[in-house]
């Protein structure tokens, strides 16, 4: 019997022990979500909430506000609180499908959460991450458009914007001349007419594909735009769909109206989610890191956004750089690319405003490339001209090929394409409408879903490994005379992250970092950094209160080194203080 | 309540409503914010029929910012928020309670004239006007604070030092005056010293001029924080007229963090944006946009030819190194079928390679600006009111005139309505001003020599590189005549005079000393400051520069209101002035409208339309049920009509049954809508 009690007693006492060193080995009940679907609204709700009741201890589920249908924006934050508070740890902020028709994001987030939930306590790096980070993800920033763009009809490139009726056509009445379902197949194609006229031929060796005719030949067809009507009856087809706006141009940093940047709204932070979004970051200072996902192209973008801006400076441009280009081989065939210099000039993007008003490293992933698989033109000397069309034609989806016709045809098995057939328009008369299903484009398909989800994954926890990651690697106490004491003190950061990033140290956009000396009895006298350690030279800093403020904070892969002269005797408590470096703390005796 | 002591009740009401709506004209005395809004509330109430109070949101402090709507509802007339107005702002800085004054000034004659003057009655039947006296009210409550400390901040609590500790480093009285006003200190490192004219004032020292600076300059106050610096943490908070989207400085905590962010600034572009309607903007500050046009902001260099990035060359056949002109990019952009039928246009493509904001003044817009500047100026001289311009201020960044006439599209006027007196420089009597330069001939202007036309340029505040010898090979060559010179020298912005004989501040001083009974100076008087040791404190007082003394206000009130209401009379406006039918046989008829635009200003700005905050003018043509349009379209755009009653026409073909009708209609959210029935005939 007794020994029954012991044995009893050592298992509570294992178990317990186990789940302290180990808690996710105990959790009951497996949460398994798949990624071969995409997740509407309703499905992503459910799927936040499994996960937060499976893993309450690290994972809370939070709504940021409503969107202007008033769906929640969901954030979910994840830490373990055991290791110390989030706000005490670098943060990594997530978000996905700002533009509503850029779907995937949301499923990478989602799969960022649920991979570092399900991996606490199994792999080191996850555990890792959740006990030395916080993170805070919103899956979806557009959910009225997301669901839009899932359940309702629409193309692969609407609706990009959110639902606020917008007046594209500037008539005085707003979303009045959508496109139109007009076959009724669920997705918006083209339509295409019969003329003698026509630029446009069938393919010779594919009639459904559409190809320029060459000068001076005749062809069979003319385009005739995207399937629809003149709704409102101004002569203009399709002028004025859902929305008409872009959310990603609405960031408060370098902003621009709409004249000069199309989409813009009427000022910075107008619509209901891009407030929540700015709400909820600025609500977490802590935050470092950030990734905004988009598709698509096969991109990790950083700013600027404009040329205006000027480039970053060279130290924080060499964060960037290290994360990018390890970026580039956890991707295979993204690039990591400037946004002004290799794409397009964007005013008011949100990574602008993370990293130039806020101070934190942002990519933006545009997610997925060119889904017709080809082969990889081999790169020979001197054919960088060729290599560069290549690109081209990745970034800039082109219909019409015979690949993307094996593809839809071998490898969708049809699914996504809508073959041309016969409809009476009332404005065109007798039209054939068909083309690629909005499925079909942008999006990964299905079964290429799940590697979009874990790389781009991996990809955000490996920028979450490298933010700062600070460690007090020295702490020395040398009695000087009396109860004068010098306190020699290093502070390391094994990341590539700067405790503090350039940016902010140039334009002052939050606090400086700073160490705080506590104790019953102790003073700061003076304090001074070492700036050459063999001279043995410190430049000062100025003290106040027992605090000092180092306004440059800890470089990224290196080191802060004080000198400290402090009064008292005892035990004294350091507390390194960085607002998005974290809190660290050591205690010395003075003796 | 028994119906006895109802009646007293409302009565009682009445006497006290009399009571206040006689108490609202300037009386001299400036209100205070919760007087400013009584005195609204007491507006409305006192015109139910024609006046409106809209609360619009709150300061950062607190308080409630309202807009009074005048406007008469009639039936038959369109909403007051669907027909042309006026926007009338004012004190967005908080320091220009004269612009509140003015304001309230301004709504009363409207209301007061209603029934009485013919032609206020018919600007509030036909039109509406919204007046917003107290935009900023948290810094406005700065100038009834005791001490006494001018500036133009709201109340939101910014650390301004990032210390983690929020407005604890602001200024104190130290001489217990009840103002705020500066310490002067002695210190080797000092780049100040005393006027040798006027020692009371301080000037910067120039080493130039052999001169070495004895004092620092700090604003009255203590180091309350123990961080080694003053007052480098006060109250608040964000100066909301550069809290605007156009030309905002960012990275500027005073201008605030983005855009638009306070709670004011975004309940007044909120009130705007929501109506579409407001054709014009008057605003009350201490910027004066007619008589000082410069505006703040960089043309983008090279903008008219500009590189295509790489990957986007690449696939319109271009070359990434070379610069194309947005006209070559567009044909080529349309050539490479990029558009998928779609036309691909100039805007597009500016916007795609990030081609900057405009920051000048369309010239299609400068004959109106010119036209009210011209009337304006006249009318200032008439009045005896007019002062040097060259003091006048000019938008400054991020601000809310700019923000009207760049971004929300429409015209805007800002006057500063006073400015501390400056006795007017007599010009030497053989001094050349623009009027003598008008009258004279190339022949008569070279004759003066080289000396003469360098002293008329150093006057002009020329710039050092642009000399006479410059100025005489231009005449010479025939590039310039002395008109154009004239000319430019009107439009050139003024500058103070140069610098030299007399400290900038000289005539404030003097103006003070002279009428404010030496109030407008405290005199520097010794002070044992805690850390700065001995000091002294003094300087000009606030609010001397935005806030005239009683007397002189009322004045430049009584002839601002009558100039705005001017200016408020000539809005733009939308009529079917006339349609006509022809019958062309069989049932077919050629129907023309004709579209008239009868106020005084266009129906709206080049930038406006630039910019796609000035919609065009959409003409809808409905039919009856057994009628067909033969030609012409269902639905027509006019981009825009000029001023004075200028027409457009359009013109369909219709087929339907004699003596049957249609309506044709044309609408502008910011004019509204006009409609009329036609009988084919």
């Amino acid at each position: 019997m007794r020994a029954n009690i012991h044995a009893a007693g050592l298992l509570v006492g294992a178990i317990v022990l186990a789940w302290v060193l180990n808690p996710g080995l105990l959790i009951a009940e497996e949460v398994n979500l798949s990624f071969d679907h995409f997740y509407d609204h309703v499905q992503l709700t459910k799927a936040l909430q499994t996960l937060e009741k499976a893993y309450p201890q690290l994972a809370t589920l939070q709504s940021i506000g409503k969107s202007f249908a008033g769906r929640d924006i969901w954030a979910i934050i994840l830490n373990n609180p055991k290791t110390g508070p989030a706000e005490h740890k670098p943060g990594y902020y997530i978000d996905g499908n700002i533009h509503g028709n850029e779907i995937q994001g949301t499923e990478v987030a989602l799969y960022a959460v649920y991979y570092l939930l399900k991996n606490y306590g199994r792999t080191e790096l996850a555990t890792r991450l959740l006990d030395d980070r916080s993170f805070y993800v919103v899956p979806t920033m557009n959910p009225d458009s997301r669901d839009w763009y899932i359940n309702k009809v629409s193309d692969p490139n609407s609706p990009r914007s959110g639902l606020v009726p917008f007046d594209d056509d500037r008539d005085g009445v707003a979303d009045e001349d959508a496109p139109d379902d007009l076959d009724g197949d669920g997705s918006i194609t083209t339509m295409r007419k019969k003329d003698p006229n026509g630029m446009y031929k069938p393919h010779p060796d594919d009639s459904r594909i559409m190809v320029r005719v060459k000068p001076g030949e005749k062809g069979e067809y003319i385009l005739l735009g995207q399937e629809g009507i003149d709704n409102d009856g101004d002569g203009l087809i399709n002028e004025d769909g859902p929305g008409g706006y872009d959310m990603n141009r609405n960031f408060g940093f370098n902003w621009q109206p709409d004249y000069v940047q199309m989409g813009a709204g009427p000022y910075p932070f107008c619509w209901p989610e891009t407030r929540a979004v700015r709400d909820f970051v600025m609500a977490h200072p802590n935050i470092q890191g950030a990734q905004s996902f988009h598709n698509f192209g096969g991109m990790i973008l950083r700013g600027p956004g404009a040329k205006n801006l000027g480039d970053f400076s060279p130290a924080d441009r060499s964060v960037y750089d290290y994360v990018g280009k390890k970026g580039e081989k956890i991707l295979p065939r993204y690039r990591y690319i400037t946004i002004y210099k290799d794409m397009y000039t964007v005013y008011g993007g949100s990574l602008d405003f993370l990293y130039s008003a806020l101070g934190i490293f942002t990519f933006s992933n545009e997610l997925d490339l060119d889904p017709v698989e080809q082969p990889t033109p081999q790169r020979r000397g001197g054919e960088e001209q060729e290599a560069e069309d290549e690109e081209a034609r990745m970034m800039m989806f082109q219909g019409g090929r015979l690949e993307e016709m094996v593809y839809h045809d071998l490898v969708l098995m049809g699914e996504q394409w809508s073959n041309w057939k016969p409809c009476k328009h009332p404005l065109y008369g007798n039209i054939e409408i068909g083309g690629v299903k909005k499925f079909g484009e942008r999006v990964p398909p299905l079964f290429r879903l799940a590697e979009t989800c874990h790389r781009n994954a991996a990809f955000c926890l490996y920028h979450a490994d490298q933010l700062a990651r600070l460690e007090f690697e020295k702490a020395e106490v040398t009695k000087v005379n009396g109860d004068l004491y010098q306190v020699d003190i290093a502070i390391g950061n094994s990341r590539v992250s700067p405790s503090i990033a350039s940016v902010t140290v140039q334009k002052k956009l939050h606090r400086a970092d700073r160490l705080l000396l506590s104790g019953q009895k102790v003073e700061l006298v003076a304090a001074g950094q070492i700036i050459d350690r063999f001279r043995n030279l410190t430049r000062k800093i100025e003290t106040q209160k027992n605090t000092l403020w180092v306004e440059s904070g800890v470089p990224g892969f290196g080191r802060l080194e004080l000198r400290l002269m402090v009064k008292g005797s005892g035990q004294a408590e350091l507390v390194y203080d960085s607002l998005k470096g974290g809190q660290k703390t050591k205690s010395v005796v003075l003796q | 309540m028994n119906r006895r002591a109802r009646v007293l009740f409302g009565l009682a009401a009445l006497l006290v409503l009399s009571v206040f709506a006689g108490a609202n004209s300037f009386s001299g005395k400036y209100r205070t914010p919760d007087e400013v809004a009584t005195a609204l509330r007491s507006l409305a109430s006192a015109h139910p029929q024609i006046a409106k109070l809209i609360p619009i949101g709150k300061s950062q402090g607190g308080s409630e910012i309202a807009v009074l709507r005048i406007a008469a509802q009639a039936k038959g007339r369109p909403d007051p928020d669907s027909r042309t107005a006026a926007f009338i702002a004012a004190n967005i800085e908080g320091t220009h309670l004269l612009g509140t004054e003015a304001a309230l000034a301004l709504s009363e004659k409207l209301l007061n004239g209603y029934g009485s003057d013919k032609a206020v009655t018919e600007l509030i039947d036909s039109r509406t006007v919204y007046v917003a006296p107290l935009l900023n009210p948290d810094a406005a409550r700065a100038f009834f604070s005791s001490p006494q400390f001018e500036h133009t901040r709201n109340a939101r609590p910014i650390d301004e030092d990032l210390d983690m500790q929020v407005d604890e480093d602001g200024p104190d009285d130290l001489n217990k005056d009840g103002l705020i006003t500066q310490i002067r200190v002695k210190d080797p490192e000092g780049k100040w010293l005393p006027d040798p004219k006027e020692p009371r004032l301080m000037k910067m020292a120039d080493p130039q001029k052999g001169e070495k600076g004895i004092f620092r300059v700090y604003i009255e106050g203590l180091e309350n924080d123990g961080d080694g610096e003053y007052n480098e943490d006060p109250a608040g908070g964000v100066e909301l007229n550069r809290n605007f989207p156009h030309d905002f400085e960012y990275s500027v905590k005073t201008a605030g963090l983005y855009p638009v962010s306070e709670a004011e600034t975004l309940a007044l572009v909120g009130f705007l944006a929501n109506h579409r309607n407001i054709s014009l903007v008057l605003n009350f500050s201490t910027e004066n946009t007619i008589l000082n046009l410069q505006q703040t902001g960089q043309a983008k260099a090279a903008a008219d030819r500009v590189k295509v990035p790489r990957m986007i060359a690449t696939f319109l056949g271009l070359e990434p190194d070379q610069e194309y002109t947005l006209k070559e990019i567009v044909d080529a952009a349309n050539a490479s079928g990029m558009g998928g039928g779609m036309e691909i246009t100039e805007d597009m493509v500016a916007m795609f390679l990030g081609i900057g904001a405009a920051v000048q003044i369309d010239r299609q817009d400068m004959p109106v600006i010119e036209a009210v500047q011209k009337d304006y100026k006249e009318a200032l001289k008439e009045a005896k009111l007019d002062y040097p311009e060259n003091r006048t201020k000019g938008v400054g960044k991020g601000s809310f005139a700019a923000y009207c006439y760049f971004q929300y599209g429409v015209p805007v006027f800002s006057v500063d309505l006073w400015a501390v007196p400056e006795p007017k420089k007599e010009p030497a009597k053989d001094a050349l001003t623009a009027e003598k330069l008008r009258t004279m001939t190339s022949e008569e202007f070279l004759a003066l020599g080289e000396d003469k036309i360098n002293a008329m340029l150093k006057e002009q505040g020329a710039p050092p590189n642009f000399s006479a010898e410059m100025l005489i090979k231009m005449v010479k060559s025939g590039q310039v005549d002395p008109k154009k010179m004239a000319e430019m020298m009107e439009k050139m912005p003024k500058r103070p005079p140069s610098e030299g004989e007399e400290h900038p501040d000289a005539y404030v001083l003097k103006w003070a000393d002279a009428s404010l009974q030496k109030k407008g100076f405290v005199d520097w008087t010794p002070f044992r400051h805690p850390t700065l040791g001995d000091v002294e404190v003094g300087g000009f007082a606030p609010y001397l520069r935005t806030v005239p003394p009683p007397g002189e206000a009322e004045k430049t009130i009584a002839f601002h209101t009558d100039f705005c209401i001017g200016l408020i009379k000539k809005l733009p406006g939308l009529e079917i002035s006339k349609t006509e039918v022809k019958s062309l046989g069989s049932e077919l008829y050629q129907l023309t409208a004709y579209f008239t635009n009868p106020g005084w200003f266009p129906t709206s700005t080049a930038q406006g339309r630039r910019a796609r905050t000035a919609w065009p003018i959409t003409v809808r043509l409905k039919l009856g049920s057994e009628q067909a349009l033969f030609s012409g379209r269902p639905i027509e755009s006019i981009p825009f009509l000029d001023g004075s009653g200028d027409t457009k026409k359009v013109e369909w073909t219709v087929k339907g049954k004699k003596g049957t009708s249609l309506i044709i209609s044309a609408a502008t959210p910011r004019l509204g809508t006009a409609s009329v029935t036609v009988v084919l005939d």
